[in-house]
């Protein structure tokens, strides 16, 4: 359905003769209150120029005052934001030149997708205005690029949402911005159209390779999109790293919580070692903590051992989910009341080992742990 | 559950309607109808029959008397008038209220419905104490010449006391449920803050500000107690339509009194029919999801 | 939702609205306009009545035509209202708790007194009743007094405040559906309790913002009831019409003193609906025009 046109295909939207570098945006010491709430609290972040970056946190971590900060829709009371090294927070909304996707579009509902793609063009000072035939042909490359050839007529009561998603964005790149913006950009849509259009915004950044940061609040979608990933709570920075550094080495208990899919154990470490689920794993934030501890094992790092081996723990399977490649079974273990989530290979169930009520061993074959509090 | 069709189809009222498990529908309609008709149908259709029992040649003589002309023009020019200059202030106001925070604001947004609960002929001993050249507004524009009391500017003035609450009251909420971000994207686009109103607020708000200029007009329209004293009711100059018809009756000339009611009533038709498509218009407009 | 509550909070401070200049220019244009329209009339009313001091205040108030001008005012309202009440919890259950075709058109027709002018609703009760009206000769044969009496101001009043109650219940019952009515007729309740026990609580206070705009217009209500009243001193006159007659005779103080009573009754109808739409805005749907 959302198939893109090929990556460097003849239709890019700068194929006017300046074409521009992309911006590297710097945020210095960035904070922001409303009332008594702190959302931004001495943030600083450098967004590399071209790349396209992920703002991740739960609802009231900062990630969306931190994007319209940057878009300059949210005045801050401390701190600079600086497009190429060029202070922004002194630049107007206009001059800033932003191309600002939100959250459910915020399409004019009384202009027809033409209308709304044009807008950006038409508000333009006289001077610098393009002649209507030139907005027109800037207009109809747009919707081909997007993908909406034979909507210009239509109103965004009369497209479905991926659509509508589409024309904001096309309204958002008419205006060339220096930098893209976009607030929760599939939030709004349901689970398949979601799929399609990630994929087919990671192959529009390809073809602009404009600076492009986006919000959301779903791990999986920042991990697969992003080249790298701002993880936020509570008005800070807890982690920023490639997608690949964020999950193998979450910085914090928060950030490892925050991705899910993880059984988080209380245990006691001696001298930056602890054992867990029949393993020992060093602490390697902190070598030589003694004291209490968190652990963190996911499903793929539990293995099923043979009862002959001493490490292993007993548990008993509750649930099988045998859809996939491999198979999910929820465990009970000993003093535990919540159950914990195994993947096993496929082979085992087919073999016939894997079944609900059966009682196996199991073992850690990795975790990360923290030093609690 | 299972509805016997009998009971979906209300023969004598010549309703039909949907089935439905809850009571009482037959009964309910019945004295709606019943009542509305007493009160409401049967005495307006009086007007009717009786202007038609007046014949076309006689009833055109009545209605296109001299007098009478001239007060359906000022009724109707003095509501126009102040329906325009209410909707002009009403967005001032409805604006200023929802956008803008300042000390008292809740205060002023009930002050708004003033209008509505003041009984017009207070209002209109009021407006007349103001206006009077002798009273607080009047003694400072009869210097300068300007006559308000006992003109038709009075009119106008006691119309846009009347007239105001309808054009903020239907603002206010369509304003109140814009969405913000349609004018910060307007913003990031490029839009200055005055082409950000003019095309991408202002459109949103025309068919609320048509739909209370269309209310502010027909309530001017019949306007009665907050005129007669401020107009001084000079005939063929300040003189409005409602007071001629008040006036036919105590010279119990009722054809007269109903010719004028005859040409009110269908012109009063003919705005509620414009009133309700604006309103439609307005719910379809501000009811789509984007 | 915690990013978007707080964007609405910060949009007042955002970069996107208005400059402080812009902003405060506004306002005070709004609030000058407001002083001028709405509050200077009030304040005239109570200084006009207190010119002469408390005495002549006081003495106009318990003057016996004024006392009659006020009972009769209570009885009107005590009559219209309930009447309204009733009628109005009727029509809006035929109307919002069924589907049936011409529903529109019928809300129309309850609106209907919103577009006539005052004068013409006393008008048509004349054309009915009064002595050239279709009725007027069998009235007479048999005693019965309507226009130049209570029952033509009471009939005049109701006209007026017909669609108060019910246009307030409407759409708020349209909006809370029937599933509640329907849960409680499964359970055994019968229809009346149900409408009691289920329907009653949900519109009280809905019910009560109508009875209270109701209770104010009939109070309130000069054109109509000048109309059919026949001015009788100490007999027909409300309190609006009373400070009417006071005005034309001169006795400026006494008008105004009656008037400020009016007013004072305006203000205290409109603390009492500020009361309710701040406190149970939600459970009153919107309100709209009145």
């Amino acid at each position: 359905m959302v198939s893109l046109p090929r990556a460097g295909g003849t239709n890019g939207i700068h194929d006017e003769p300046r074409h521009r570098q992309p911006v590297r945006i710097d945020v210095e010491e960035l904070g922001k209150s409303f009332g008594s709430f702190t959302a931004l609290n001495d943030v600083s972040l450098t967004v590399r120029p071209g790349e396209l970056l992920a703002l991740l946190g739960p609802s009231g971590s900062g990630k969306t005052t931190l994007l319209r900060a940057i878009a300059g829709l949210t005045a801050t009371e401390e701190g600079t934001i600086r497009f190429d090294g060029e202070d922004a927070t002194a630049l107007g909304l206009r001059e800033r030149r932003v191309g600002f996707v939100f959250q459910q579009y915020a399409l004019f509902r009384h202009m027809t997708v033409f209308d709304n793609v044009a807008f950006g063009l038409r508000v333009r000072p006289r001077e610098e205005r393009p002649r209507a035939g030139e907005i027109a042909r800037r207009v109809r490359r747009l919707l081909q690029l997007v993908q909406l050839e034979g909507l210009e007529h239509r109103f965004p009561s009369q497209i479905s949402g991926g659509q509508r998603q589409r024309v904001a964005l096309a309204r958002a790149l008419a205006i060339e911005p220096r930098v893209l913006l976009l607030d929760e950009p599939f939030g709004a849509l349901d689970a398949k159209v979601r799929k399609e259009l990630r994929r087919w915004l990671r192959e529009l950044h390809t073809e602009t390779g404009l600076t492009t940061i986006f919000v959301t609040h779903d791990q999986e979608e920042a991990l697969e999109l992003a080249d790298r990933v701002v993880v936020m709570r509570a008005g800070k920075i807890e982690q920023i790293g490639t997608p690949a550094e964020i999950y193998e080495e979450p910085a914090t208990p928060f950030v490892c919580e925050f991705l899910g899919g993880a059984a988080r154990f209380e245990v006691e470490a001696r001298e930056g070692e602890t054992d867990v689920l029949g393993g020992t794993f060093p602490i390697e934030s902190d070598a030589g903590y003694s004291g209490p501890a968190i652990a963190y094992v996911r499903a793929h790092e539990i293995e099923i051992v043979s009862r002959e081996m001493a490490e292993g723990v007993p548990a008993v399977i509750r649930t099988v989910r045998p859809f996939g490649p491999t198979i999910t079974v929820e465990l009970s273990i000993e003093g535990r009341a919540e159950r914990i989530e195994a993947d096993v290979p496929r082979e085992l169930y087919d073999g016939g080992e894997i079944k609900e009520g059966q009682g196996i061993f199991i073992r850690a074959t990795s975790a990360r742990i923290f030093p609690a509090g | 559950m299972t509805v016997p069709p009998s009971s979906a189809w209300t023969p004598r009222f010549g309703f039909r309607r949907s089935p439905s498990v809850l009571p009482g529908f037959g009964l309910t309609m019945g004295l709606t109808l019943t009542w509305l008709s007493l009160i409401i149908l049967i005495p307006l259709a009086g007007v009717s029959i009786r202007s038609a029992g007046l014949g076309w040649e006689e009833f055109a003589m009545l209605a296109w008397d001299p007098r009478t002309v001239a007060a359906l023009k000022l009724s109707f020019g003095a509501a126009l008038a102040a329906a325009a200059i209410n909707t002009v202030f009403g967005l001032l106001v409805a604006w200023v209220l929802v956008r803008y925070d300042f000390p008292g604001r809740k205060l002023v947004d009930a002050a708004i419905d003033l209008p509505f609960a003041l009984p017009t002929a207070v209002a209109g001993l009021a407006l007349t104490a103001l206006c009077a050249p002798n009273g607080w507004i009047g003694s400072l524009l009869d210097p300068l010449g300007i006559k308000v009391a006992y003109t038709p500017a009075g009119v106008v003035i006691a119309l846009v006391f009347i007239g105001l609450p309808f054009v903020v009251r239907t603002v206010q909420p369509v304003l109140a449920d814009f969405d913000q971000d349609l004018e910060e994207a307007a913003a990031t686009l490029g839009a200055t803050r005055l082409q950000t109103i003019a095309r991408v607020i202002m459109p949103a708000l025309l068919p609320p500000l048509l739909t209370g200029f269309a209310l502010a007009f027909a309530r001017g329209v019949g306007e009665y107690g907050s005129i007669i004293f401020i107009a001084g009711n000079i005939p063929y100059r300040s003189e409005i339509a409602p007071l001629l018809i008040v006036i036919r009756l105590e010279e119990y000339n009722y054809a007269g009194a109903t010719a004028i009611a005859a040409v009110m009533l269908v012109i009063s038709f003919f705005l509620l029919l414009v009133i309700n498509l604006l309103q439609g218009w307005n719910r379809r407009r501000s009811g789509l999801a984007v | 939702m915690t990013d978007v509550s707080l964007r609405t909070h910060a949009a007042f401070s955002s970069p996107v609205g208005e400059r402080i200049r812009t902003r405060a220019a506004l306002t005070v244009l709004a609030l000058v306009f407001l002083a001028l329209v709405l509050i200077l009339p009030l304040a005239a009313v109570f200084t006009e009545a207190l010119r002469k001091g408390a005495e002549p205040f006081f003495a106009a108030l318990v003057e016996p035509d004024a006392l009659e001008a006020v009972k009769l005012t209570l009885i009107v309202a005590a009559i219209a209202v309930p009447a309204n009440l009733l009628f109005g919890l009727v029509a809006s259950w035929a109307i919002a708790k069924f589907e049936f075709r011409g529903k529109s058109f019928l809300v129309t027709l309850i609106d209907l007194p919103f577009s006539v002018s005052p004068v013409i609703s006393g008008l048509v009760y004349i054309l009915l009743f009064g002595a050239q009206g279709f009725f007027g000769q069998w009235l007479a044969a048999h005693g019965i007094q309507i226009v130049f009496a209570v029952p033509g101001i009471v009939l005049a009043t109701i006209f007026v405040t017909f669609p108060f109650v019910a246009r307030q219940l409407i759409p708020l019952m349209e909006a809370q559906g029937t599933v509640d009515e329907e849960a409680a007729l499964s359970l055994g309740a019968t229809g009346f309790q149900t409408f009691r026990k289920v329907t009653l609580p949900n519109i009280k206070w809905a019910l009560l913002y109508g009875v209270l705009l109701s209770n104010a217009r009939a109070m309130g209500e000069f054109g109509a009831v000048s109309v059919v009243s026949g001015h009788i001193r100490g007999k027909t006159n409300t309190m609006p019409l009373h400070v009417e007659i006071l005005y034309n005779e001169y006795n400026f103080v006494a008008a105004f003193a009656v008037a400020s009573l009016l007013a004072f009754l305006a203000l205290v109808t409109l603390v009492l609906k500020s009361a309710l739409e701040w406190r149970y805005g939600g459970e009153l749907a919107a309100s709209g025009r009145h």
